[in-house]
């Protein structure tokens, strides 16, 4: 894909970590304005900080604009009203409120949005088993119910770029399908993605485009195609 | 913003009537009520505690800092310049929340038992600060609020019962406090770093000044009732106001044995919890030493133990009980 205007997302020279600990090393990334992008790599590599990075919560130096905006240095809370929505890792719902609370959460940042029931009925429609819990504590569903809730909590923002950590760590199969399904639906829609993700195979056949994150640095990039032909990454990350 | 359903009217109307009973009950100068307004003073503390511990999940170890800041300033206040306790305690309200916002800035980043420690160790410097500067508070010998003719204005009553409406209207404004803050806005935030404070701060909540917020509240309404304590007693020391025994984790002790985050729990903690460590206290100080503290321990171990809510969560779990018993 030749991406002819600036990218949505364009991170350069990006060092970040965790007190004196560096964890990523001059990263440069960009997504495209409703590109589908994946960083693979290994669990220690920096995936995770890499999205925490973006959404303010690892300090960090080096670039990242965002919409002609520099994030670098802005505090995480003021990022989601840009247009950022970020589902960290592990399921992070408001347990004791209810799937509607929760959800309803996610348009905190835009509050004054007039639309709020009209993106909660879309939302109820990508994932009708919610509609069904819509007022059962979120702490009480099942782990792939409960991402369902966390994705739609992101997606409330209507968010211009959607930051994905480890959607489909510790579910079943057949609720990763779907999960993915719902990814791709969301791309079509013109949400751009960063996708991380452990499963390989899946994070290829669902991005249109990759990165290799190895010891927090950059070590490769290219089309998903490209990458799953790499003998490297085939060796390493797709076992074969 | 829910309202009160017709039964919890009812409660509360039946509530205000015993409360307003009580203290015909007993003897005004005696032992009764002042264990009684004690009790309020504590159900008061407790539920200034319960607005950053109880509704934001940071277990604050360290309370009696600004109790203690509370009693001093205004205690102080009324000795060099005769000032009346009721601008003290505004004085020691502002002094008060200026200490929380100071200790909330290094340390509402660290979140469970990190803030515990942090907090505890604010309030044993204190202490020691409140030991050595012997020249500000009369360091470890403590330091005697001046009698001076009773009144409403001096904040002095001969009459314990004055004492005891006191207390109760604390009770009531601070109780009042929590719930208003509970239902708003910000009560919803601090549930949602309650819950979970990567998600809060992923969907663009400011987690850190809501938090500090609350801090401030907390810590200029317990400072408020330090001079309220000054008052009461008219003799204090450092050991006793900034101490973590006995302020700080009774504090939190009390909120967490009555219903931790519930408007309620530190009301009915209190006025278990105060009463029972006086009955130990009476019943086997005599007997041999530290066997009421040792009693009155076990007897709250065993509380957490049998339900770890506190006594909140008993109504609903009898409920459930009998619930099962209808199938």
């Amino acid at each position: 894909m030749i991406i002819s205007t600036t990218p949505l997302l364009d991170i350069k020279g990006l060092n970040a970590g965790y007190g004196g600990v560096r964890v990523l090393h001059d990263v440069s990334l960009s997504v495209g304005q409703g590109e589908f992008v994946t960083v693979i790599g290994a669990n220690t590599a920096g995936k995770s900080t890499l999205l925490r990075t973006i959404s303010g919560l690892v300090e960090a130096q080096g670039s990242i604009r965002f919409d002609g905006q520099e994030l670098v240095g802005r505090p995480s809370h003021l990022v989601p009203a840009l247009g950022i929505a970020h589902v960290p890792e592990g399921r992070h719902v408001f347990p004791e409120m209810t799937v509607e609370e929760n959800v309803m959460l996610g348009a905190y940042a835009v509050r004054s949005a007039s639309d709020l029931a009209t993106r909660r009925d879309r939302i109820l429609t990508m994932f009708p088993r919610l509609r069904e819990r819509l007022h059962q504590a979120a702490g009480t569903l099942s782990g792939g119910e409960q991402q369902m809730v966390a994705i739609g909590r992101a997606l409330m923002l209507e968010p211009k770029l959607l930051l994905l950590d480890e959607p489909s760590h510790g579910l079943a199969p057949k609720i990763v399908d779907e999960l993915h399904e719902t990814f791709l639906a969301v791309s079509r829609t013109g949400t751009a993605i960063l996708l991380i993700e452990q499963n390989t195979t899946l994070a290829l056949s669902v991005a249109s485009r990759g990165y290799v994150l190895e010891a927090g640095r950059i070590v490769l990039s290219g089309t998903s195609a490209e990458l799953t032909g790499n003998d490297a990454v085939r060796s390493a990350y797709l076992g074969l | 913003m829910s309202r009160l359903s017709s039964t919890q009217w009812i409660m509360i109307a039946v509530l205000v009537a015993v409360a307003i009973a009580i203290p015909f009950l007993f003897d005004p100068r005696g032992y009764g009520i002042r264990i009684l307004c004690l009790a309020l003073l504590f159900a008061a503390m407790a539920q200034s505690w319960n607005i950053v511990a109880g509704l934001a999940n940071q277990i604050s170890l360290g309370h009696a800092a600004f109790f203690g800041i509370g009693a001093y300033t205004s205690t102080l206040l009324l000795i060099h310049f005769g000032l009346t306790p009721w601008l003290g305690m505004i004085a020691a309200a502002v002094l008060g929340g200026l200490a929380a916002f100071l200790i909330s800035l290094p340390t509402m980043r660290l979140r469970g038992h990190y803030f515990a420690l942090a907090t505890l160790a604010f309030g044993e410097v204190m202490r020691v600060i409140g030991n050595s500067w012997g020249g500000l508070t009369g360091g470890p010998v403590g330091i005697s609020v001046p009698f001076s003719q009773p009144s409403l204005m001096a904040l002095q009553f001969k009459d314990m019962r004055a004492y005891y409406a006191l207390m109760l209207g604390a009770v009531v404004v601070v109780t009042a406090i929590f719930v208003v803050i509970k239902r708003s806005r910000l009560g919803y935030r601090l549930r949602a770093i309650k819950e979970n404070e990567d998600a809060a701060e992923v969907i663009g909540v400011d987690t850190t000044r809501t938090k500090i917020l609350a801090s401030v509240i907390s810590g200029m309404l317990t400072a408020s009732l330090g001079t309220l304590y000054a008052q009461f007693q008219f003799f204090f020391d450092p050991d006793t106001v900034f101490g973590i025994a006995s302020v700080s984790i009774r504090m939190a002790m009390i909120a967490i044995v009555g219903g931790i985050g519930t408007a309620a729990g530190p009301i009915l903690g209190a006025f278990f919890v105060i009463p029972l460590e006086e009955l130990a206290n009476q019943v086997f100080s005599a007997k041999a030493a530290g066997l009421s503290q040792l009693v009155f321990g076990v007897l709250l171990i065993l509380v957490i133990l049998i339900e770890p809510k506190g006594f909140m969560a008993i109504g609903p779990r009898l409920k459930r009980l009998f619930a099962r018993g209808d199938r």
